[in-house]
């Protein structure tokens, strides 16, 4: 019984990363109707990002992590002059197909200089023991380092002129510049936002498991299921369907074989699409 | 007469292929209110979508308090002082309409006068004042209406646009928003308005355009337009 509780407390916190790394899919998504391809690739640039701040250059893992959202976020901006302006608002097979190519471009590069084989960032913190049972300390502080990104992504969007003005843009790009708001400027912004929390999701990801180039593809894989269970677009509605993700990992991990995790979820997936087009959780969004 | 604040000079626009403006050109004094009347399809939101910038003219130019303005983008004129409330409204309508407003005054120079234009808007619409935590996307089609003028207003505009006001409303709110426009203007506000109402737009207006098929058909101070015979049977049914 506690080894089912442990391991549901193992996928909440693990699930709260996952929010977190939709939420970056999601913004871009709900502010400018992109589906970010290279989203897997961004967050596979995190945990390279924050191993090469680690190692080479001595830092604490948790101290390079505003290194890494920076970082996210200037490399965000720049692939929106470069690859993502000039397609918004067109068919969106042409999004599609630019940040696919913006995807292959750093799997590729990442692929020459680092290789596929693992890396990983070393980190030591005590768990806290259930039982016989030990939750590991770097989950815990990754899960609360995820929801107070998170939030305060939310108090942004809320609270700031400039988090308003990305809603207001998302809602009526066209009427956003009638009242003065330079709209091209605040897609970019909000681009290099959504990249830098992929970026920062995947250095969380980074100081819990061994990582490749490759390893972004996965959780840009969950990162679609997350964004469709918390409804497409809702910032708020995908840390929910990350907690959810992760809960529903946790509690068939002690049951079957790892390999039918992603079975299982993309069943899922393919149900609450059919079922809940618009997500479960509203949240947020009005209506 | 007061001075030119605005000036459309032969401009040409349209949509892809499909040319709307031929050459169309107004001038808007400053302190009056000035309307555009014609029949749909005439030209009238390309107009005023011309002078915003969100259709870019293909030739003629739009001339702003002395300056070509032609060319700049849509944000940077409103940031200048010209301000159009669009058909159909345009909220934010998941945002609140206190965001909504905030929005109105995004710009540098608005913002300087948030506090005096938020008390404006609630001062001539106490209903808007009412509302301000509401999503904008619940309010009905008279209440969204005034939160688009006082969005517009927001915005500390030199000339404001609005592109079909009356359109949706009773006529009673229509009379009521067109007497807080008369107001605004002996306030000292430029206004351009296109209006399918035109009986209450000719009534109201210090001059008046009317648009055939995207140019100038007749122009004319509003009073003798509303007296034209032409006009009489063309537009105004009688
Ligand atoms: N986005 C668009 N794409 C293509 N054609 C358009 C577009 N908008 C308007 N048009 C065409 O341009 C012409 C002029 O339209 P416009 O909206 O300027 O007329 P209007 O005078 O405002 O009419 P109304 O009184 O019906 O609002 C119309 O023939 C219309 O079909
Ligand atoms: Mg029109």
């Amino acid at each position: 019984m506690i080894g089912i509780l442990v391991s549901v407390i193992n996928g909440l916190l693990l699930g709260s990363i996952y929010g977190l790394a939709a939420i970056g899919l999601t913004l871009i998504f709900g502010v400018m109707k992109v589906i970010n391809l290279a989203h897997g690739a961004m967050i596979a640039l995190g945990m390279f990002a924050l191993y090469f701040l680690a190692t080479s250059g001595g830092m604490n893992p948790y101290l390079a992590l505003p290194l890494v959202a920076i970082g996210g976020f200037v490399g965000g901006v720049a692939v929106y002059w470069i690859g993502v302006h000039r397609v918004i608002g067109r068919a969106e097979l042409m999004s599609l197909l630019a940040t696919f190519a913006v995807s292959m471009i750093i799997i590729g590069l990442g692929t020459a200089l680092w290789s596929t084989s693992p890396y990983n960032v070393q980190i030591n913190i005590p768990g806290v023991a259930i039982g016989n049972y030990t939750i590991p300390g770097n989950h815990l502080v990754a899960a609360v380092i995820a929801i107070l990104i998170a939030a305060a992504l939310y108090l942004f969007l809320f609270y700031t002129r400039l988090g308003k003005a990305i809603r207001a843009v998302a809602s009526n790009r066209q009427a956003a510049e009638l009242m003065g708001i330079p709209s091209t400027r605040v897609l970019a912004i909000a681009f290099g936002i959504g990249i830098g929390i992929a970026a920062v999701a995947g250095a969380l990801i980074a100081t819990l498991f061994p990582f490749t180039i490759l390893s972004g593809g996965g959780y840009e894989l969950k990162s679609f299921v997350v964004t469709v269970l918390g409804g497409l677009g809702n910032p708020a509605g995908a840390l929910l369907g990350g907690l959810l993700l992760g809960f529903i990992e946790g509690v068939v991990s002690p049951f079957v074989d790892v390999s039918w995790t992603p079975v299982i979820e993309f069943s899922l997936f393919v149900v609450i699409l059919i079922a809940f087009p618009m997500g479960l959780f509203r949240v947020g969004r009005g209506k | 007469m007061s001075e030119t604040i605005l000036k459309v000079e032969k401009v040409e626009a349209g949509y892809g292929e499909v040319q709307v403006l031929w050459g169309t050109s107004l001038e808007v004094p400053g302190g009056h209110l000035t309307t555009i009347v014609g029949a749909n399809g005439a030209g009238k939101t390309t107009t005023l979508r011309s002078i915003t910038g969100i259709v870019k003219p293909t030739s003629g130019r739009i001339i702003f308090e002395g300056e070509d303005v032609t060319r700049l983008p849509t944000h940077a004129k409103a940031e200048l002082g010209l301000v159009l409330v669009p058909e159909g409204r345009q909220l934010f309508a998941d945002m609140t309409v206190e965001e909504n407003l905030e929005m109105g005054a995004f710009g540098a120079r608005a913002r300087a006068h948030y506090d005096r234009n938020l008390e404006r808007v609630c001062h001539y619409f106490p209903r808007v004042k009412e509302r301000l935590q509401q999503k904008a996307g619940t309010l009905s089609g008279g209440e969204q209406q005034m939160v688009a003028v006082g969005r517009g207003l927001m915005a500390e505009p030199k000339v404001l646009m609005i592109d079909e006001m009356s359109l949706g409303l009773s006529p009673l709110l229509a009379q009521q928003l067109f007497q807080t426009l008369k107001e605004l203007r002996d306030d000292g506000l430029t206004l351009l308005l296109v209006e399918q109402n035109v009986h209450l737009a000719l009534a109201l207006a210090d001059y008046a355009y009317v648009l055939a098929e995207g140019k100038v058909h007749l122009e004319g101070p509003a009073q003798e337009v509303s007296h034209n015979d032409e006009i009489r049977k063309a537009y105004l049914g009688l």
